[in-house]
């Protein structure tokens, strides 16, 4: 008995070292980390695995907010109603579940309620239009919408977005997300998603957004809300070179997924910039150590926390797990970034990495994330789940659609390895139709047109390079839980999945 | 009128003249929110008053009302401030009330950029930084509270009133929780991102004050102070060796034997810490790194091992990441 105890304890993580002194945050970290490791799977688990995702229960927590509505607790998202359906309908997507025509009509008719006259979708009718409701309401749109009248799609009206879009644009490159509102990347994040899928890019729209992104990376290398401006006292107009443009507020994991997916969005507008421009950049390697640093450890089972010294919570499955699978179109990690190089540094990595716990032989593997997908499949399916349904922070708290997706597009991103494929990207380049008969005149200044040209073709081909790991889609080795757990796998950048980024896109570039 | 609280708009007399408006026209919508007789009947009233574009004292009760149901409620809080404008409402009321909602509505975006708002027109930044702190002993990880406190800074950017006593605010929130990373990165931003504050001209000295060695002995496994060490140094051009002697004495188990020479640039950890700490370990392995040759990755390497199969285990990936770039670094 007595050795049983023990060998059951010393099986047990630690707990995070406190040095004997406590603080409000080790207290709460340490109670946190008790309850996470009471929901480790007992060591005489019986027959229903501790690791499957019940799907079942999931879809039917959903399908009732759907169709039966969500209870009065969520009147503290009345200003947030397309996010709502969105968070819906993509876990369904996640998970394959596709609505009937009857209540996709009925979906595409509440979000089109939501479009503002004035252009951009609200939180609900009657209200003021929102950056982050107009992505919410163009994804949800992608995925229950349709070409032809009718369908959601024509009904969007892109001009109308676009001149809500230029209306909020700040000086030092940001947005306001609505009139009178916050700057925050979150909102520059929802913009460049929209004006991607919907071929409404231009320069203009643009301009000076990469070095406001850059200048809200924190020391600690993950990014904040947003940053403070100096302009030049003799041209108020123009940001003073080489004055403080300090990040306001800390390194965060949800600022940090819009930051980053912001970043790659841009990427076919930097490169485009002229070769005597200044080049704005981020510290990429900043960046890794943070995101990596944000996963919790075993005690806390592997899920992600959203930034330092705070708890971890689901929904950082996908703003920080999810940041990993963008890095790759940075250049960080992967195959098709990895260096060719000689047998003998071959040799050389194969002898330092042997001995190492996973490392082991297969190490080559170096299509692997940066990240520990294992532990955070781990975290999502252990502690994640609510027993009655539904995805969650963290036990005890009780589940909620929002963590609901998030846990879920964390999991499909630990499951699933997604990439930017430069192959995709050239064909997609190549087969550009420069005709597009649904193109809208967002009136380009004439010096502008062919740079415009090419940022759309680029742009357009950028977002739709994006393609499932064939070998590892074919295989179930990387799903905790087996084959049943397995969602489906979700664009890095719109967090839809790649059918549904396609279809959309592909309307909207007359393709 | 009496207190109003449970009395709905439709019973109000001095709503009569106005039509509520249904949220959803001949439209049965998926996902609808259960919404309380109160809200349904205040935000009916809402979306008509943003209709006809009606901006009058009634409004500010009408979105005081939704404000106080939900605030997150971004068009009301819009609506109002239009209003405010537009009647030329006694701001300094209106931001009485809003000291009341930032305790209420801690959570709330807008609760803090209506603030910024008004503060930006009465320009009376002063009193706003008492505010501040008190929310704060409420929410020390307040996000909104903190961006808030560092705008203020920053816009007003006043030196004598509103920087000069921001470092002693630092360490009094620190002194309350060391692993408060909010108050590490308003440190960040006071000291270093914002330019040069009076009396800190001499950034050699500054550097040197703020290298943290105090707070790494007193707890020496927190995140928070390990990655201010890294951006202050990062911040300066400072290579990480410079530090090397004090990092090394983490990175191994604590020897009870050992004498230490006291020496207030090298405190060493005290019988309580849990040693080796890892952030100890990863910062030497980048020390060895930086030293850009052969040796010094190999000695890196050892130690990304050791986290990787010891001190760091969940971190595996990448640890085996920058063992492989490191090695291929020093190839090319
Ligand atoms: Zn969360």
């Amino acid at each position: 008995m007595a050795a049983e105890e023990q060998k059951e304890t010393a099986t047990l993580p630690k707990l995070t070292p406190f040095d004997n002194h406590p603080t409000p945050t080790s207290d709460v970290q340490h109670e946190t980390e008790e309850i996470l490791l009471e929901h480790l799977p007992s060591p005489d688990a019986t027959a229903q695995s501790p690791y499957a995702l019940n799907k079942s229960v999931h879809i039917q927590f959903l399908a009732k907010h759907l169709i039966k509505g969500l209870n009065a607790r969520y009147i503290s998202q009345d200003a947030s109603q397309p996010w709502l359906l969105f968070w819906i309908l993509q876990a369904f997507s996640c998970m394959g579940v596709v609505l009937d025509p009857d209540n996709c009509q009925r979906a595409i008719d509440k979000i089109l309620a939501c479009q503002h006259p004035a252009g951009g979708f609200s939180g609900g009718p009657g209200q003021a239009a929102h950056l982050l409701t107009t992505y919410a309401s163009v994804c949800a749109l992608a995925i229950i919408g349709r070409p032809g009248k009718g369908g959601g799609w024509e009904e969007i009206d892109r001009k109308a977005i676009y001149d809500f879009f230029l209306s909020v644009k700040q000086k030092d490159g940001s947005f306001l997300v609505a009139h009178h509102s916050e700057v925050d990347v979150r909102g520059i994040y929802c913009l460049l998603v929209v004006a991607t899928l919907l071929d409404i890019l231009t320069p203009e729209l643009i301009a000076g957004t990469p070095e406001f992104i850059a200048s809200c990376q924190t020391y600690e290398g993950g990014f904040s809300s947003s940053s403070f401006p100096s302009y030049d006292p003799h041209n108020p107009q123009k940001i003073l070179e080489g004055s403080p443009r300090p990040a306001l507020g800390e390194a965060h994991g949800g600022y940090t997924f819009c930051a980053v997916a912001s970043w790659v969005l841009l990427q076919p507008y930097i490169k485009l910039l002229p070769p005597e421009a200044p080049k704005p950049s981020i510290d990429l390697k900043a960046l890794l150590r943070w995101l990596v640093l944000m996963q919790g450890t075993e005690s806390e089972l592997g899920g992600f926390r959203g930034r330092t010294n705070k708890l971890v919570d689901g929904c950082y499955s996908w703003w920080c797990g999810g940041a990993f699978g963008l890095l790759e179109a940075l250049g960080v990690g992967g195959l098709e970034n990895a260096k060719s190089v000689s047998e003998e540094v071959i040799d050389q990595e194969e002898e330092a990495l042997k001995g190492l716990k996973i490392g082991g032989g297969d190490w080559v593997d170096i299509d692997d994330e940066l990240f520990n997908s294992k532990a955070l499949q781990e975290y999502i399916l252990l502690a994640g789940q609510a027993p009655d349904g539904g995805l969650r922070d963290k036990p005890p708290k009780a589940p909620d659609v929002y963590h609901t997706l998030y846990c879920l597009s964390g999991l499909s991103i630990a499951q699933h390895h997604v990439f930017p494929s430069t192959s995709k990207c050239k064909k997609l380049s190549e087969a550009w139709n420069p005709f597009n008969e649904r193109k809208i005149d967002l009136g380009v200044s004439s010096e502008d047109k062919d740079l415009n040209a090419s940022l759309r073709r680029e742009a357009y081909a950028a977002i739709l390079s994006w393609d499932e790991d064939i070998a590892r889609a074919s295989s179930y080795a990387h799903i905790v839980g087996g084959k049943d757990n397995r969602l489906n796998a979700t664009h890095p950048i719109t967090n839809l999945t790649m059918t549904h980024t396609e279809g959309i896109a592909k309307w909207a570039y007359g393709l | 009128m009496s207190e109003g609280r449970a009395t709905l708009f439709a019973d109000r007399e001095e709503w009569k003249d106005v039509e509520p408006l249904e949220q959803y026209e001949n439209l049965n919508p998926l996902a609808p929110i259960l919404y309380t007789p109160e809200y349904k009947d205040a935000t009916g009233y809402f979306r008509a008053i943003a209709k006809s574009g009606e901006k009058s004292p009634r409004v500010l009760v009408l979105t005081e009302a939704i404000i106080r149901m939900n605030p997150g409620h971004y068009s009301a809080w819009q609506y109002r401030y239009e209003t405010l404008l537009a009647i030329d409402a006694p701001l300094d009321v209106e931001l009485k009330l809003m000291n009341e909602f930032a305790v209420k509505y801690l959570k709330s975006y807008q609760v803090w950029h209506h603030r910024r708002l008004l503060v930006t027109i009465m320009r009376k930044p002063i009193p706003e930084l008492a505010f501040i702190t008190l929310s704060l002993s409420e929410d020390s990880k307040n996000y909104h509270t903190w961006s808030y406190r560092q705008w203020l800074l920053a816009y007003f950017n006043d030196e004598e009133d509103l920087w000069a006593k921001e470092l002693d605010f630092v360490e009094r929130m620190l002194a309350q929780d060391i692993r408060n990373n909010s108050a590490w990165h308003h440190r960040f931003f006071v000291v270093w991102a914002s330019g040069v504050r009076d009396g800190e001209e001499d950034r050699e000295r500054v550097l040197k004050r703020e290298l943290t060695q105090q707070s790494i002995s007193l707890a020496p496994n927190n995140a928070s102070a390990w990655n201010y060490l890294r951006g202050i140094l990062n911040h300066n051009k400072v290579a990480f060796s410079s530090v090397a002697e004090f990092v090394k004495l983490y990175t191994v188990p604590y020897d009870a034997s050992r004498k230490d020479i006291v020496d207030v640039d090298l405190p060493p950890p005290g019988p309580s810490a849990d040693l080796p700490c890892a952030a100890a370990i990863e910062f030497l392995a980048d020390v060895y790194e930086q030293e850009g040759d052969k040796d010094g990755v190999q000695r890196a390497t050892e130690l990304w091992k050791s986290l990787a199969t010891e001190h760091d285990t969940i971190r595996v990936k990448y640890w085996e990441h920058r063992i492989r770039e490191a090695l291929e670094s020093v190839q090319s």
